[in-house]
C-alpha cells in the first residue's frame, strides 16, 4: 500500500487557515475603521494564491495555495458578516473604533459584551439573562 | 497549467460550507458533548486520507477531516448561542456515549 501525503497536506492547509481567518477576520474588523480595504487585500491574496496555485509545478503545491487563495477569498467576503453580527449585538464592538462607534450610536442591538465568552450551562435563556450572567 | 489545486479549493469552499449545517444540527441534536466524536471522526478521516491513492480523493478526504476537527472546536460557542436563542434550542437532545465524562473536560474553543 502506498502513501499518499497529499490528503494530509491538504487537511493540515485547510485547518490552519480557516484558523487564521477566523481569528484575522474579527480582529481585523474590530480594528479596521473601513471595510473595503482588508476586504479588498484579502481578495488580491486570494486571487494571487490562485495564480501560483495554477501555475504549480507540483500537485502538492498547487493544493496548498488552491485551498489558501479560497480561504482568503472568503476571509473578504466574512469581514462584511462580521459587521453584520456586529450590529446585531452578536459580537463585541470595540467603542474605539470610529465605524463600531457609530454602529453602536445607531442600533439598539450592538453592545460591547462578548455573549459567547462563557461556558454551556445546558438551559435556554434570554439575552438579559445571559447579559446579567456576563456582569456577574 | 494546471486547474488541480483551484478545483480542490473550490470542493474546500463546498466542504466547508458543510461544516455550518454539521455544526448546528450536532449541537441541536446531540449537545455540545459530542466534540470528541467530532474531533475522532475528523482524525479518522485524515488518517484515511493518506491511504487513498486517487490525489483529489485523498485532498478532498483530508479537507473533509479537517472540517470536522474544526467543527468540533465550535460546538461549544454554537451550544451558547443556541441558549441565547440566536439558533433554535434543542429541547431534547440525545446525550453521546460518555456525555457526563465528556462534561468535565474542557470542550476546544480556538
Amino acid at each position: 500500500m502506498t502513501i499518499n501525503l497529499l490528503g494530509l497536506i491538504a487537511a493540515f492547509t485547510a485547518f490552519f487557515s480557516i484558523w487564521f481567518g477566523h481569528v484575522a477576520v474579527r480582529k481585523i474588523e474590530s480594528i479596521s475603521p473601513t471595510i473595503w480595504l482588508p476586504s479588498t487585500i484579502f481578495a488580491i491574496l486570494g486571487l494571487a494564491c490562485e495564480w501560483l496555485s495554477l501555475e504549480a509545478s507540483s500537485l502538492q503545491i498547487a493544493t496548498v495555495f488552491g485551498i489558501l487563495g479560497i480561504t482568503f477569498l472568503f476571509d473578504g467576503f466574512e469581514l462584511n458578516r462580521q459587521q453584520k453580527r456586529i450590529i446585531k449585538g452578536h459580537a463585541p464592538a470595540n467603542p474605539d473604533n470610529s465605524r463600531h462607534a457609530k454602529i453602536l450610536k445607531e442600533y439598539a442591538s450592538a453592545t460591547t459584551l462578548d455573549l459567547l465568552k462563557r461556558e454551556p450551562m445546558g438551559l435556554s435563556l434570554t439575552i438579559p439573562e445571559d447579559a446579567r450572567l456576563l456582569e456577574k | 497549467m494546471s486547474f488541480f489545486g483551484i478545483l480542490i479549493g473550490i470542493v474546500t469552499l463546498f466542504i466547508i460550507g458543510l461544516g455550518f449545517p454539521l455544526v448546528i444540527q450536532g449541537e441541536r441534536r446531540f449537545s455540545y458533548l459530542c466534540w470528541p466524536y467530532m474531533m475522532g471522526i475528523g482524525f479518522v478521516v485524515i488518517i484515511a486520507s493518506v491511504f487513498i491513492s486517487i490525489s483529489w480523493l485523498s485532498a478532498v478526504a483530508g479537507v473533509l477531516g479537517a472540517t470536522f476537527v474544526w467543527g468540533s472546536t465550535e460546538l461549544k460557542e454554537q451550544a451558547v448561542r443556541a441558549e441565547i436563542g440566536w439558533y433554535p434550542y434543542g429541547q431534547r437532545k440525545i446525550l453521546p456515549p460518555f456525555a457526563r465524562i465528556i462534561e468535565k473536560w474542557k470542550a476546544p474553543h480556538l
